[in-house]
């Protein structure tokens, strides 16, 4: 989301409310304030907004919104009588475009800077980095109507903005900082984007650049406007800059759009500022927001959020929506206007009479009672990333990771022996933000290791546990682990601690042989089993197995403890629960 | 006995009884060592009782800070062998003169040979004289005795003495001057010393790195007057008992014996309770909350389509949140887990709006954009899951549990964090329901002070941020919330409105656990987990 920097005195011209009350209302309106100074806030404007990201914009909506000018803001659009031919070659490239003329015009630094500022925070949002919309605006007296708008070979060069020689269009995308930034947009393309005058010289290169001759300073009285792009947000950009050049004092003037085809039809006059109009019911209103508003009060509301609305028979109003919104797409959207311009503050908070008994999820409370179990036998909780890496999770542990595609169907999983199954099941993901976090967690004892290393330097023994997730495939399932590690740790401490867990868990019945488990030293690790009473040999795995294993545990094996940089014997299990 | 004494004595342990003999004996002087010899208590415990009775005024400690010496290995050396400059003049005596080469070759190596020269001028023992153009030492006449001849015994240097004295052992300095004076009024030295000058001979030798010397502080203990008088007024030793023993009280002898008291304000030696994580505690604490509330707790899968994490909420296509430095893909496509025709409504309703008064987001809305699968960047996708297979009101469920956003870590992103997420779908509920049940939340939550404010979320209209008061720091975003869009819920088939709310956890938790660090969380300090109070 853009932050807009809002002068006070600015504020204060533009609107006519003292300061006080704007710092205190504009949290109410759509707006974030991140930081308020002596003579200046930044503000965060909601994205669904774009017409409030500049000052004109933003005073505009604070106008209304304070009661200073509520209701519909209009203009009117003269012809301007210029014309911009779009032709064929360029329909395949960027096909949409519409085009409009603001004059008499009194710029200052101030006000040529928040007007790149807006049109940069439209590349940005609705241009989606200028891919599906980007705007150029120029010095109208500097070139010559009508225009074409076409698509020519990168061969064709001319100055760019801020350069002062000429540069194929090709060369912009090698070398221009805008061409290198933005060429992903053309990627696929053979023939650029470009806007020429009647004479033949450049207005733009959209989306990536435009002339410098075209140039838009403080000298400049009229300016014409081009957006380019996908789809039809191209009216959305040049809706809101036009309406913020007019409440600098601007006449906005119509550019007639020639196609060479009916796909779009022949003709169009841009911009179009007829507000839409929907109908929403006063009763709909009340009966979302739970609150008791009158045809009239409603119709307020909504002139307070800069939108006309007028009362009709049956309780509806006919609401009028200006043309630089466009975040309205439903009755709902004006339904939230009514509720900010009624002000959030003032909205009843109500305990709904919805009536249903509560529960918690039944391996929340699992969860709970081995929480109970552990800290009952001396361990602290940890909790940790599920985020890790192949090199914890395989290589430090000295557990094979099976090179080929992972099995994600779990039922593969019979016939596997526990630490079998890890190697199986690796969910990846596919841009990892570090080659620390490229997967999803199959064991939570490497996870506990990494904290005994990140506490080398506290005291003796250190007992922790973690009861949380694994990732087999696309299935969680939930498992306990424990390590505990002081200079005489061994195999019967952790079979103590394993058979404490498995008989206050109700897991009696479970087996316990001895494991190939690498991460544990060979003659002091364990396989659990749970025993299946119904177990008939799954499909393609060995039909020997009486159990599944579910868990292990043992002494981890002195290059692991070594692995994660630690020197004192550490003992550790694993279970399912 | 007067009353005081008695209570004086009456107070004192064994331990101290028996030290306070000690030192009533006569002709002692008493330190740590000494006591400790005398009495048969370690040196650590008899200087612990020593204090305990200087605090009750029966014995004083003066500290006294003694220095020792010992020698250097080129100390040992010369002690050995001679001070290169003695060796040096003995071979000069022999001689009567030499010149500077053979003097120099008499030595093992040049450093020693330099030693031995610049003290034999410093000691102004000899010096440098050109004769038939060569250069030669000649004896000075400080040690130009009749016929030449200088008894071996007779010429010893202070700085000699010291260095035999000190070769015997390590020594306490004011010793030894005393022996150095000794020794020297034994033998008939030429040169007059006042005991005074030791003291510089001392540090020369020192300064020739011939000697080391450590500092230690010494305790010397006395009885003070009212120690005297209890010593004088005899004591008796009776044996306290420190355990209390399974043989003392099955035999009843505890009854006759007397007990060892404890200072009930030493410090102990520090024990942690074990624990459940101070973060999970906030978790618990809040699905408590939840279900006091009546609401039921909901699962579900952490690896999502982005059919069910995106599309179905209505958050178009191109939205920056479904971008790839965004969102966590895995890579691979599966069929979209829905009905044919919840799909075929989903794309109507981005495309144009479906069949409600609604535009759509307009473009082609594409179903394999829709099977690609990620790991969850919200719980919603979980709660819209449960609605579209529970469409009969009420509805009253919450999710807590853990998301993942693409985040860089740092004090105050991390990649994967948790969630809580509540709906409640139900005939004639409203936003300013919504509004109370999050004012309740926050309220057992601890937050009093709460206040609402707009707020923007693709799939909910009206949305509401909530923020909480907390008094050093303001109001502090905490969760947003909102109204399902018909977007959302019409194409599910709902037919009554969801209130919806999703509240980060994480920045609540850091507050409450006044850590600044989100990592902190999830790299648990084992020292940080011993003292987190369960208590709070």
């Amino acid at each position: 989301m853009p932050t807009i920097r809002l002068f006070y005195e600015d504020l204060e011209n533009l609107t006519g409310v003292s300061i006080e009350k704007i710092k205190e209302r504009l949290p109410l309106m759509c707006a974030d304030v991140e930081r308020m100074e002596a003579d200046y806030m930044d503000v965060e404007f909601f994205p669904n907004r774009p017409d409030l990201f500049c000052v004109e914009g933003a005073s505009r909506a604070l106008k209304q919104f304070l009661d200073v000018e509520p209701g519909l803001v209009t203009y009117v659009v003269e012809k301007s009588g210029i014309e911009m031919v779009v032709e064929a070659s360029v329909l395949e490239v960027r096909p949409y475009i519409v085009c409009g003329v603001v004059k008499n015009l009194q710029l200052d630094s101030s006000s040529i800077e928040s007007l790149m500022l807006l049109q940069e925070y439209l590349h940005r949002g609705i241009g989606r980095n200028r891919e599906k919309v980007s705007v150029g605006v120029h010095d109208l007296a500097r070139v010559k109507p009508p225009f074409r708008y076409l698509a020519a070979d990168p061969g064709f060069s001319f100055i760019p903005l801020d350069y002062e020689e000429e540069m194929t269009m090709a060369e912009i995308l090698e070398r221009h900082p805008k061409g290198t930034a933005f060429r992903y947009i053309l990627e696929d393309k053979t023939k650029y984007p470009l806007i020429l005058d009647s004479e033949g010289k450049t207005l733009s290169f959209p989306p990536i650049i435009n002339a410098d001759q075209t140039r838009v300073t403080e000298s400049t009285n009229d300016i014409f406007i081009e957006v380019t792009g996908l789809n039809e947000n191209v009216s959305a950009a040049l809706n809101i800059i036009v309406y913020a050049l007019a409440e600098r004092g601007g006449q906005i003037q119509s550019v007639v759009l020639r196609f060479p085809d009916d796909r779009r039809g022949a003709e169009n006059e841009t911009p179009r500022l007829e507000p839409k109009t929907m109908e929403i019911s006063v009763k709909d209103v009340n009966s979302l927001i739970g609150i008791d508003l009158s045809a009239e009060e409603c119709k307020k509301c909504c002139e307070r959020m800069g939108l006309g609305a007028e009362a009709k028979p049956k309780g509806m109003i006919e609401v009028k929506i200006p043309a630089y919104r466009f975040d309205i797409l439903h009755t709902w959207d004006i339904i939230e206007d009514i509720a900010i311009g009624y002000g959030y503050d003032r909205i009843e908070p109500e305990i709904p009479g919805t009536m249903v008994i509560g529960e918690v999820h039944p391996i929340e409370d699992t969860k709970r009672t081995v929480r109970e179990i552990m800290t009952g036998l001396g361990y602290f909780e940890v909790l940790t990333f599920t985020l890790t890496s192949e090199r914890k999770q395989f290589e430090l542990m000295r557990r094979g990771r099976k090179q080929g595609k992972p099995f994600l169907d779990q039922t593969f999983s019979k016939g596997l022996s526990f630490d079998q199954t890890f190697s199986k099941f690796v969910v990846n993901v596919a841009s990892p933000i570090s080659s620390e976090h490229t997967m999803l967690r199959c064991s939570i004892l490497p996870n506990l290791l990494e904290i005994l290393s990140l506490n080398k330097h506290r005291d003796l023994p250190q007992r922790i546990f973690e009861v949380g997730p694994v990732l087999l495939g696309f299935k969680e399932e939930y498992r306990l682990a424990a390590v505990s590690t002081h200079a005489n740790a061994n195999f019967a401490e952790v079979k103590s601690m394993v058979d404490a867990v498995l008989k206050e868990m109700g897991m009696e019945d479970a087996e316990v042989v001895e494991s190939e488990d690498d991460a544990f030293l060979a003659g002091r690790r364990a396989d659990i089993i749970k025993p299946l009473q119904f177990f008939r040999g799954g499909r393609g795995s060995a039909p020997t197995m009486d159990g599944k294993h579910i868990g292990v545990f043992g002494e981890l094996h002195p290059e692991v403890i070594l692995n994660f940089g630690l020197d004192h014997p550490v003992v550790g299990f694993e279970v399912d629960i | 006995m007067t009353r005081k004494e008695d209570i004086a004595t009456a107070e004192l342990t064994a331990t101290e009884k028996r030290v306070l003999l000690a030192l009533g004996e006569e002709g002692g002087e008493w330190n740590q060592k000494t006591l400790s010899e005398k009495t048969g208590i370690n040196e650590d415990a008899v200087m612990q009782t020593a204090f305990m009775l200087a605090e009750k005024g029966l014995c004083e400690i003066k500290e006294e800070k003694k220095e020792y010496y010992r020698l250097t290995e080129e100390g040992k050396e010369y002690a050995e062998k001679g001070l290169p400059e003695k060796r040096a003049l003995d071979f000069l005596i022999e001689r009567k003169e030499a010149t500077v080469e053979k003097l120099k070759n008499a030595f093992q190596d040049e450093k020693e040979a330099n030693i031995a020269t610049t003290w034999l001028k410093k000691k102004n023992w000899a010096k440098i004289e050109e004769k038939k153009g060569r250069k030669v030492y000649i004896l000075m006449g400080s040690v130009s005795y009749p016929d030449n001849i200088i008894p071996p015994d007779v010429h010893l240097g202070i700085d000699e003495v010291i260095l035999n004295i000190v070769s015997k052992g390590e020594i306490e300095r004011t010793i030894l001057r005393n022996r150095v004076l000794k020794e020297i009024s034994k033998v008939k030295l030429k040169i007059k010393v006042v005991p005074g000058e030791i003291s510089g001979f001392v540090t020369l030798v020192g300064q020739r790195k011939l000697l080391t010397h450590r500092a230690h502080t010494e305790r010397k203990i006395t009885l003070t007057e009212a120690g005297h008088e209890v010593v004088s007024h005899g004591i008796s030793i009776e044996e306290e008992i420190a355990q209390l023993t399974p043989e003392l009280i099955r035999t009843g002898s505890w009854r006759e014996r007397k007990f060892k008291r404890y200072d009930v304000n030493l410090p102990s030696k520090e024990a942690f309770a074990a624990k459940i994580h101070p973060y999970q505690r906030i978790l618990d604490r809040m699905r408590r909350i939840f279900t006091e509330m009546g609401f039921t707790e909901i699962k579900g899968e952490l690896v999502q389509s982005a059919f069910w994490n995106f599309d179905a909420l209505f958050v178009p296509q191109d939205h920056p949140a479904r971008e790839m430095q965004d969102t966590f893909y895995l890579g691979m496509r599966k069929r979209i887990e829905a009905s044919k025709e919840l799909i075929k409504n989903v794309k109507q309703m981005h495309e144009h709006g479906g069949s409600l008064n609604s535009t759509g987001w307009g473009g082609e809305w594409r179903s394999e954009l829709g099977e690609e699968l990620l790991l969850r960047t919200h719980t919603t996708a979980i709660t819209l899951g449960y609605l579209a297979s529970h469409q009969e009101p009420p509805v009253k469920v919450f999710c807590i549990d853990r998301v993942y956003r693409r985040e860089t870590i740092d004090a105050t992103h991390i990649p994967e964090f948790d969630q809580l997420e509540g709906i409640v779908m139900d005939k004639g509920v409203t936003f300013s329901n919504l509004l109370g049940l999050l004012a309740t939340f926050y309220k057992k939550m601890g937050f009093p002070s709460i206040r609402f404010r707009p707020g923007y979320f693709p799939y909910t209209e009206p949305s509401v941020e909530v923020e909480v008061y907390m008094p050093e720091r303001g109001w502090l975003e905490l969760g947003g919330a909102g109204v399902f869009r018909e977007e959302v819920t019409n194409p599910i088939g709902l037919k009554y409105p969801v209130l919806a709310w999703g509240l980060g956890i994480g920045r609540l938790a850091m507050l409450s656990l006044g850590l600044t660090d989100i990592r902190d969380l999830y790299h648990s300090d084992i020292d940080w987990l011993r003292k987190a109070q369960v208590f709070r």
